[in-house]
């Protein structure tokens, strides 16, 4: 976003291209103070066999990787090659399976739905595959997307995502609540919560299982589905395979991968990635006021629905655009409630602004692409692109007023920095 | 911020430098006191570029995360988690490090292999190297100390990952390499390993443990962790 928050955002290409440098004037075993210690740094092809080379890593162990724009912007829908990846827990062991982009063979897996029911029951992936389906096109898109640009105003821990932990996905699958209403389980009158778990388990014995508990009355749920297939193929392992939820505008998170478990509840889930992780406060908060260990069911909720949000995908630096007209280009979207009705652009980093020309999206899920003229003039030239919806919500045109001390829903008006 | 970005550039250009043929893209932390423990503890579930990532938050939010990390999972020692806490806000924080590195490289030649153990080893497989149930596989009277002479070698310096069964009993962790250690080091803990606990009485006749030579050359072929499973499994 601007100078500071750029600082840190060194990929692992970056650090191939300083190799030579400092390989040709110094030898490690020169600089004292330095052991021969050092770790291979890994491409995502060799973390996820299939996954482009060009993928920017955020951490190798557990397979955290984004999209480079140039290569998002190509696709109507994003291929599972390039498509953005987040576990959890390592992928190693007995978990080796799911660091993969084939379908995972898994015929005997069966998801439960238990919990305060009167009939708990288990449902095979083979029956649940011959149940009637349905698409979602829909944004898939990590909470944490753009937490580096927090860094103007305090720099967060965590995986420093720029703007390519999304992709605009077809999913395939069984209606969700058809699918519970034909389970006849009988949930208890006191049920408030319907609790989502996956296959994953954490490291180590201690650590907190990852599960996501959802309102049973969410109107989101109406729309999610039981997905199987990831534009039109089964879904990988590396994105959840076999069986994932898929709640259409809601964080990457709340889509809980190699689902296992669909639990009644009267609470919410205890486990930490409710409790305390994927969180935003209910209010404003500066940096030293509000800690990444402060967040409590009562000050806090968890990040389900897309706050509204437009990325430019054109020019971008890379494109080493020339002075004179130039097109901008860019993709919007929310979290499907309302339909996107403006995308304003600005070429001069504020002072004027035009109208985009919003093409229809595939679903009210999918993410609107939208074009305007304009001109670059030789020097320096900011982009800037904001999207608002018919319910009025908008992005802030300064993000920063979001910030919050886990770095999520970053939705700030969207600025691309061209030196012509 | 910007000393800081100029200091990460030359931290990891350093670390970049030439290792040997082929190992250009490599990420190493800068030098300081307990930076092994980073490297022991923070890489079951954490690559160095996730740690580098990081580099630049406030010494606050590096005592929040750690301490929200042993809700993921993470149990360690208080004296250990504070040690931790130090170097990184030391050689991670704001505005790049706040101490200078050790002026020497920490090439012991002689080193306490019980010493290394305790450090880094005992908190996985436990003091008496008794391992973890079904977790962590236990180095007492484990017979894989003694398949080959280089294999344990192998494993602290490229880890293992893989299915092993130690007498009855099955393991399918990984366990993550140790070659930050001196070759001093690393021949010093698996010489007290081979002996400690008994183990003296599984030495075959004749039996010489491993000098910091040895290791240094075992150092000189990496290998990724399954092929260290591999060469065990050729040699049992």
């Amino acid at each position: 976003m601007n100078k500071k928050s750029k600082q840190f955002q060194l990929s692992r290409r970056d650090f191939g291209k300083l190799t030579g440098a400092a390989a040709a004037g110094l030898s490690l075993n020169m600089i004292p103070g330095f052991a021969r210690t050092a770790f291979a740094v890994e491409t995502a092809d060799q973390i996820i066999p299939g996954k482009s080379a060009s993928m920017i890593i955020h951490n190798a162990k557990l397979g955290v990787m984004e999209t480079p724009l140039v290569l998002l912007r190509k696709y109507a829908h994003t291929p599972k090659e390039i498509l953005f990846c987040r576990f959890h827990f390592p992928h190693e062991g007995d978990a080796a399976w799911y660091a993969s982009l084939q379908p995972p063979k898994r015929e005997d897996w069966v998801l439960e739905i238990d919990g305060l029911v009167q009939r708990p029951r288990q449902v095979k992936l083979t029956d649940i595959e011959k149940m009637p389906q349905v698409k979602r096109v829909s944004v898939i898109q990590c909470a944490g997307n753009g937490r580096s640009f927090y860094a103007a105003e305090q720099k967060v821990g965590g995986g420093q995502w720029k703007n390519g932990g999304m992709g605009n996905v077809e999913w395939e699958g069984v209606p969700l609540r058809q699918f519970l209403a034909d389970q006849k389980v009988v949930p208890a009158a006191s049920v408030r919560w319907l609790t989502a778990e996956g296959w994953d388990q954490p490291a180590t014995p201690e650590g907190s299982d990852f599960s996501k508990s959802y309102h049973i009355e969410d109107g989101a749920l109406d729309n999610a589905i039981l997905a199987l297939k990831l534009n039109g193929e089964p879904i990988p392992a590396a994105h959840g395979g076999p069986l994932r939820l898929i709640i259409p505008g809601y964080y990457g998170n709340m889509n809980v991968k190699m689902l296992t478990k669909l639990l009644y509840m009267d609470e919410q889930a205890p486990s930490v990635f409710q409790s305390l992780g994927y969180r935003m406060p209910l209010r404003p908060v500066k940096p030293g006021q509000f800690k990444a260990n402060d967040y409590t069911i009562e000050n806090s909720r968890p990040t389900y629905a897309h706050v509204i949000k437009s990325v430019i995908f054109s020019p971008l630096p890379e494109d080493k655009p020339g002075s004179g007209p130039v097109q901008i280009t860019g993709v919007a979207f929310n979290d499907g409630t309302a339909p996107i009705t403006s995308v304003q652009v600005s070429a001069d980093g504020g002072k004027t602004w035009q109208e985009a020309a919003i093409k229809p999206a595939e679903s009210p899920w999918a993410w609107y692409h939208w074009q305007v003229d304009a001109k670059l003039v030789s020097g320096a030239n900011t982009l800037i692109s904001r999207a608002t919806d018919a319910l009025g919500r908008s992005q802030p045109l300064d993000g920063l007023t979001r910030w919050n001390p886990r770095g999520f829903e970053w939705n700030g008006a969207d600025r691309v920095f061209l030196t012509v | 911020m910007r000393v800081g970005f100029v200091w990460l550039l030359t931290a990891l250009a350093i670390a970049f430098s030439a290792l040997d043929a082929g190992a250009a893209d490599r990420i190493e932390l800068p030098q300081g006191p307990n930076r092994d423990l980073v490297y022991s503890r923070c890489r079951t579930c954490h690559d160095l570029q996730s740690v580098v990532d990081s580099a630049g938050i406030t010494d606050d939010d590096w005592q929040a995360l750690i301490e929200n990390m042993r809700q993921y999972g993470l149990r360690i020692p208080a004296d250990e988690q504070k040690k931790i806490v130090q170097y990184l806000v030391t050689y991670l924080g704001p505005g790049g490090p706040k101490a200078a590195p050790p002026s020497q490289a920490s090439a012991q030649t002689t080193a306490d292999g019980k010493a290394v153990f305790a450090r880094q080893c005992s908190a996985c497989h436990q003091a008496e190297g008794t391992g973890l149930a079904k977790t962590f596989p236990p180095l007492a009277s484990n017979p894989d100390l003694f398949i080959d002479r280089l294999f344990p070698v192998y494993v602290v310096l490229n880890g293992l990952e893989g299915q092993l069964a130690i007498k009855g009993d099955h393991y399918n962790g990984v366990m993550p390499p140790f070659d930050y250690l001196s070759n001093a080091e690393l021949a010093a803990v698996l010489a007290y390993v081979r002996s400690a606990w008994g183990n003296d009485k599984l030495r075959p006749a004749g039996f010489v443990d491993v000098d910091a030579a040895a290791v240094g050359k075992a150092r000189q072929k990496p290998m990724k962790p399954k092929e260290v499973h591999a060469y065990r499994a050729a040699h049992l």
